[in-house]
């Protein structure tokens, strides 16, 4: 895919992105521990992966985040998911590039959500200057399973029902 | 969909965090007082030994936003604040040695440390 029609997706998909990252924010999550969250956006990052590259992931994840924190956030709020996010697009990118026998989408997704929290823990532990926010560690590790197994199916899902449509390859 | 590497990749990662518990959960010892730090960023903002607490009193920490932490004997927790996700507040009463709570947009943590807990000192 070329030109227009690959930029045209591409926007589209960064809109998506956009829009699940502000539906998940009206979810509430049960516990109160800063960086659990549901990822939703991540199964835009996944497809993007598999039917475009780990550059066009890269400038997706980035145009989101720089928007969701344009949107709502801030500058701090921008620093945690910019390098949560552009660390787990690079581990699912490689996953799938290099592993993709080994792993499947699941894997590749549960990756890709327990390098996000360890991006965020490492930008809060700069921070906050304070080596006591990584005792939230373990749990966001479990979150980060739990949440990406849930990713992986949704993008296993879209991937296969947007290989039938034809559109991409 | 679902291929050998990932029930591996899940099993190391369950691996690890009860090795995190079970480092956790050595570190802490339950003797003595306890004692609450307020920071924000690097600065220390408020050391309170709880246990000496007699009226309950009101802590405000301003910032890119506010935070007001509220201090009770033996308890103390983020009140409110006008930060966007409120995780601070959500977090509720601290007690123990080693419960933490941390706004994150204002840069402020609240902990509580043992008396004798020089370590974490050194490296805060």
């Amino acid at each position: 895919m070329k030109g227009t029609k690959r930029l045209v997706w591409l926007a589209l998909l960064v809109a998506q992105a956009l829009v699940l990252s502000i539906v998940e924010s009206w979810i509430p999550v049960p516990v109160a521990i800063p960086g659990v969250k549901l990822g939703l956006a991540n199964i835009i990052t996944i497809v993007v992966i598999v039917f475009f590259g780990w550059k066009e992931a890269l400038s997706v994840v980035f145009m989101r985040v720089a928007l969701a924190s344009f949107f709502g956030g801030g500058l701090i709020i921008f620093l945690f998911s910019i390098a949560g996010g552009i660390l787990s697009a690079c581990v699912m990118a490689f996953l799938y590039r290099k592993f993709s026998r080994i792993f499947g989408i699941l894997g590749i997704s549960i990756a890709g959500a327990v390098s996000h929290n360890l991006g965020q823990i490492m930008v809060a532990t700069v921070i906050m200057k304070d080596i006591a926010v990584t005792a939230y560690l373990p749990i966001l590790l479990v979150s980060g399973i739990i949440m990406g197994c849930f990713v992986g199916l949704c993008g296993n899902f879209l991937i296969e029902a947007l290989r039938k449509t034809g559109y991409f390859t | 969909m679902l291929k050998k590497g990932d029930l591996l990749l899940v099993a190391v990662l369950l691996l690890l965090v009860a090795a995190g518990y079970f480092f956790a959960s050595g570190r802490t010892n339950s003797s003595g007082g306890r004692i609450a730090v307020i920071k924000q960023g690097e600065e220390v903002i408020g050391t309170i030994d709880l246990e000496k607490v007699k009226e309950a009193q009101r802590i405000t920490v301003s910032g890119d936003y506010t935070n007001v932490i509220l201090v009770e004997k033996g308890r103390i927790r983020f009140e409110t604040a006008d930060c966007p996700d409120k995780v601070c507040v959500k977090t509720g009463w601290l007690t123990r040695e080693g419960n933490i709570a941390v706004c994150l947009p204002n840069r402020v943590i609240v902990k509580i440390q043992g008396e004798n807990d020089e370590i974490d000192a050194v490296i805060g």
